[in-house]
C-alpha cells in the first residue's frame, strides 16, 4: 500500500506537502523515495516512450493519413476516416483476412487447449520417465513461432512430403496439403495445435494445486473418475483454463510467422492463409500503404481488446477461485 | 485500487484540480514530441544537399543490395577496386537475400536514413521515383560523368520514369523459356524454338507430357512477365501511362488459353503450378523435375543449372520475339538526399564501364550493360550455362522491340492480384471470365 501511494505526493508538488505540516516528514520521505523510484524506472520509462508509446501514437496519427512509408512525414496528407471507410466498405480482401483469422482462431485455439489439458492430465501422474515426456511435449512450443519449424512443416506436408509417405503405407492417397487452398489453413492449424506445450505446462502447474483431499472426499462420496474430473478438477482448474484461453486466443489472432513462411509471404494459395497480420504486413510493406496498414492495426487492437473484455465478463460465470471471498 | 487511496479522497477539491495539470502538460509535451520528432528527422534528411567541395575529402558511402553470397563476394571485390583507385572513398556495405530486401529499404527510407547507393528493380523503381526518393541522373548522363554511350539505347531508357533517369541498369536480361534438354533427347522429342506460336508451344508440351509423363510446360497464367510478353504480341501492353494497357477480354483470353492447356494435360496440376510460382529459383519446376519447362529470366540459367544434373536449354517465350525487350535486370539508384551524390554516381559509372570490374562481375547482375565490355565478358565466359544465356540474349538482341515504360506505382499489387486471379481459375474456383473480371477490379483500386 505504502509503495503504491508513494508517487502521489510528488505529483501534488512540494507546495501541497508543506501546507500539511503534520505530514511534512513522512511526506518528504515519500517524496525522495518516489523520486528515486522514478530515477530507477527511467530507463524503462524512456524505452516505453521511445519504442512503444510514441510509435503507437504516431501510428494512430498515420492511420488518418495516406502515408506510404517512402514519403517524408512532413508531406503526408490527412485523409480523415478514409482508411477506415475503405477497410469496412471497399476492401474485400480485408474481410477475407478477417474470416480466415476467425476460422483459424475458432478452431485451432479450443483444440490446442483441449490437447494441452488432455496431455497435462496424462502427465500429472507419478510414473517413471514422466519428466522426459513433459520435456518432449514442451519442446515444440519452445521452438515457438520459429521460421525453421514452419519450413519443416511445409516440407512435411508437401505432396511428396513425409506425411503423405506415411499415409501411402496405409494405402491412402495424400493431398498436396500446403499447396491446396482447401487444406493450407488446416495444415497451419495442425501446426498451431501441435505446439501445445506452453499451455500444457501451465495446466500441469494448475493440476498440482488441486488439493488431494477433494478427490479423496469425492471418491468417498462415490464419485467416479469422470465425475471427479467434472466436479473437482474442472472447477478448481478454471482460473488456469481462463488464463490459457485468453492468452492463446490473443496468440491465435496474431498468428503470422507460419502463414508467412508457408505462403512465401503472399497468403496463398488463393489467399487461403491470408491471416489478418499477414494482410496487414503485405499492405504496409509490399503495397506501401502504411497509413492504411496503421488503420488496420488499430482496428485489430480494438477487436482483441473487445474479445478479451468479453472473456472477462463471461468469466464471472464459470471461473471459480477457491479463495473467492477475498476478491 | 489507486483512485480510492485515502490521501486523494481526503484532498480538498482545489488540490486534485492542481494535480491534473502536470499530467495534462505531460500529455501535451508527448504529443509535441510525437509531431516534432519526425519533422526534425525529416528536416535532417533533407539538409546538406551540397556535395563536398574537396575531391580528396574522405567519403564513406553506404551501399545496399540484395543477392546471395557469390554476388556479395563479387561486389565487395569490385568496391575494393574502387577504393584502391580512390583511397578517400570507403564503403559501408549491407546486403541480404531478396526476401525482405524491399521492406528494409522502405523502412530505412522512412527513417530518413536510406543508403547513398542502392540496388532496385523495375517492380519498385517507379514507386521510389514517383516519391522523389531517387536522384535524377539525367544531368550526369548529359555531362558524361555517367557514361551510357555504349549502352543499348532501350536499356538505359528502361530506367526513365516521368522523364527522369531514376536508375541505371546494372545489367540486362530478358524473358527466357528454360527446358530440360536431357529429358527431351532421351525421349527423342524436338526442342522448343524461338518464334514458335503459343498454340505450337502448348501442342509440343502436350506431346512431352504424353511421352515422358513429365508435364511439358508450367502454366504461366499467374506469371506477369509471360502475360506481359503475350500482351505486347497482341499490340497491347501492361501499362499505358498511368492506366492499365489491357482489358478484361484480354485477361479472359489469356486465362482461357491456359485453361485449355491444363485440360490437355500440357501442364502440371494447380498445386504443382502454385509450388513453382511461389518458390525461389532453386525450386523451379524444371530443376525439381516436375515440369519440362520453366518461365524465368534468361540470366537465371546459371542459377538453375546449379540445381540440376540435367542439361538445360533456353529460348525466347513463344510468339513473336520482338515483344521481348532489353530489360534492366536491376538498377543502381542514388538516394536524392545523399551527401555524396557525385561519388555515388561515379561508383555506378565505375561498376558499369570499367573493364576490369565488369570482367570481375561477369553476368551476375545480368549481361553487362556496356556492349563493348559485354563482348569481352562473353569471350571470356567458361561456364556453359552462362555462355548459353549470353548466346540467347545476343541472338535476341537483334529481334528485341522497344522497351515498355517502367511499371507504375501499384505494380507489386497488380502482380499479386494476377497470381490470385490466375490461381482462382487454376484451382477451378472461378471461370476464366470471372477471374479476369476480379483481376481488373482489383487492379483498378491498386493503381488508383
Amino acid at each position: 500500500m505504502a509503495l503504491t501511494t508513494a508517487p502521489d505526493p510528488t505529483r501534488r508538488g512540494p507546495g501541497s506537502v508543506r501546507a500539511h505540516a503534520e505530514r511534512r516528514r513522512p511526506g518528504r520521505f515519500r517524496h525522495s523515495e518516489g523520486l528515486a523510484g522514478y530515477v530507477f524506472l527511467s530507463p524503462w520509462l524512456i524505452g516505453l516512450m521511445g519504442v512503444t508509446a510514441v510509435p503507437m501514437l504516431l501510428s494512430l496519427y498515420l492511420s488518418f493519413t495516406n502515408y506510404d512509408i517512402l514519403t517524408p512525414f512532413s508531406e503526408v496528407e490527412w485523409v480523415g476516416l478514409a482508411n477506415y471507410e475503405r477497410m469496412f466498405t471497399a476492401d474485400p480482401s480485408y474481410w477475407h483476412a478477417v474470416r480466415v483469422t476467425l476460422t483459424f482462431a475458432l478452431i485451432a485455439v479450443p483444440l490446442k487447449l483441449a490437447a494441452a489439458l488432455g496431455v497435462a492430465l496424462l502427465l500429472n501422474r507419478a510414473w517413471r520417465g514422466v519428466g522426459l515426456f513433459r520435456g518432449l511435449f514442451y519442446l515444440p512450443s519452445l521452438l515457438g513461432g520459429s521460421v525453421a519449424l514452419a519450413i519443416v512443416w511445409v516440407n512435411m506436408f508437401n505432396r511428396d512430403g513425409a506425411f503423405n509417405s506415411l499415409l501411402s503405407l496405409f494405402g491412402i492417397q495424400g493431398k498436396p496439403w500446403v499447396n491446396d487452398p482447401d487444406w493450407a489453413l488446416e495444415t497451419l492449424m495442425v501446426l498451431a495445435i501441435w505446439q501445445f506445450g506452453a499451455p500444457m505446462v501451465i495446466f500441469l502447474a494448475g493440476l498440482k494445486q488441486v488439493p488431494t483431499e477433494l478427490y479423496e472426499a469425492a471418491s468417498v462420496d462415490g464419485a467416479g473418475r469422470f465425475r471427479q474430473f467434472r466436479n473437482v478438477t474442472l472447477p478448481m482448474l478454471s482460473p488456469v483454463i481462463f488464463f490459457n484461453l485468453v492468452l492463446e486466443t490473443i496468440n491465435g489472432f496474431q498468428g503470422f510467422t507460419a502463414a508467412f513462411v508457408l505462403s512465401n509471404g503472399t497468403g496463398g494459395p488463393v489467399d487461403s492463409t491470408l491471416m489478418y497480420t499477414l494482410n496487414l504486413y503485405i499492405t504496409g510493406f509490399t503495397d506501401l500503404n502504411m497509413g492504411y496498414a496503421s488503420a488496420m492495426a488499430w482496428v485489430f487492437l480494438l477487436a482483441i481488446a473487445v474479445i478479451t473484455a468479453i472473456f472477462f465478463s463471461t468469466g464471472r460465470f464459470w471461473v471459480h477461485y477457491s479463495d473467492g471471498e477475498d476478491r | 485500487m489507486h483512485p480510492a487511496t485515502p490521501p486523494t479522497t481526503d484532498a480538498p477539491v482545489g488540490r486534485t484540480h492542481r494535480t491534473a495539470l502536470p499530467r495534462r502538460r505531460l500529455l501535451r509535451g508527448l504529443l509535441a514530441v510525437t509531431v516534432a520528432a519526425p519533422l526534425m528527422f525529416g528536416a535532417a534528411a533533407c539538409g546538406d544537399d551540397d556535395g563536398a567541395a574537396d575531391p580528396n575529402a574522405p567519403v564513406k558511402l553506404s551501399i545496399f543490395w540484395w543477392g546471395g553470397d557469390a554476388r556479395a563476394k563479387l561486389t565487395e571485390d569490385a568496391l575494393a577496386l574502387y577504393t584502391k583507385k580512390h583511397p578517400n572513398v570507403t564503403f559501408e556495405k549491407t546486403w541480404q537475400a531478396n526476401q525482405g530486401y524491399f521492406d528494409k529499404l522502405a523502412t530505412l527510407t522512412a527513417g530518413g536514413n536510406p543508403p547513398d547507393l542502392f540496388q532496385i528493380d523495375d517492380n519498385y523503381l517507379a514507386e521510389y521515383a514517383a516519391r522523389n526518393t531517387t536522384l535524377d541522373l539525367t544531368s550526369y548522363q548529359k555531362s558524361g560523368k555517367l557514361d551510357t554511350s555504349k549502352f543499348p539505347e532501350s536499356l538505359w531508357q528502361y530506367g526513365v520514369v516521368d522523364g527522369k533517369l531514376a536508375g541505371l541498369a546494372a545489367g540486362e536480361n530478358t524473358q527466357g523459356l528454360v527446358y530440360n534438354k536431357t529429358l527431351l533427347t532421351k525421349n527423342n522429342l524436338p526442342e522448343p524454338t524461338t518464334g514458335m506460336s503459343w498454340e505450337q508451344h502448348i501442342a509440343w508440351a502436350e506431346q512431352v507430357t504424353a511421352k515422358t509423363k513429365v508435364p511439358g510446360t508450367q502454366d504461366p497464367s499467374a506469371d506477369y512477365k509471360a502475360f506481359w510478353v503475350w500482351l505486347r504480341q497482341q499490340g497491347k501492353d501492361l501499362y499505358k501511362g498511368k492506366e492499365l494497357g489491357f482489358t478484361a477480354e484480354d485477361v479472359t483470353t489469356w486465362f482461357d488459353l491456359w485453361k485449355g492447356a491444363r485440360d490437355r494435360k500440357a501442364t502440371p496440376t494447380a498445386d504443382v503450378i502454385h509450388e513453382g510460382n511461389s518458390s525461389d529459383i532453386t525450386k523451379q519446376l524444371v530443376v525439381t523435375g516436375k515440369s519440362a519447362t520453366s518461365w524465368v529470366w534468361a540470366n537465371q540459367m546459371p542459377d538453375l543449372k546449379k540445381n540440376t544434373k540435367d542439361e538445360l536449354g533456353v529460348v525466347a517465350y513463344p510468339g513473336d520475339p520482338s515483344a521481348q525487350w532489353a530489360r534492366a535486370s536491376m538498377y543502381w539508384s542514388v538516394f536524392k538526399g545523399s551527401k555524396n551524390k557525385d561519388v555515388a554516381v561515379d561508383v555506378i559509372n565505375f561498376l558499369n564501364n570499367d573493364q576490369e570490374v565488369v570482367k570481375l562481375l561477369g553476368t551476375d547482375r545480368g549481361l553487362p550493360s556496356n556492349l563493348d565490355l559485354r563482348r569481352v565478358v562473353s569471350d571470356d565466359a567458361t561456364d556453359p550455362a552462362m555462355k548459353q544465356s549470353i548466346a540467347v540474349e545476343a541472338e535476341l538482341t537483334q529481334k528485341f522491340g522497344t522497351s515498355p515504360q517502367v511499371p507504375i506505382k501499384g505494380h507489386s499489387k497488380v502482380k499479386s492480384e494476377l497470381i490470385k486471379a490466375a490461381e482462382n481459375a487454376q484451382y477451378g474456383r472461378a471461370t476464366p471470365a470471372q477471374a479476369a473480371a476480379q483481376f481488373i477490379e482489383a487492379c483498378k483500386s491498386a493503381i488508383a
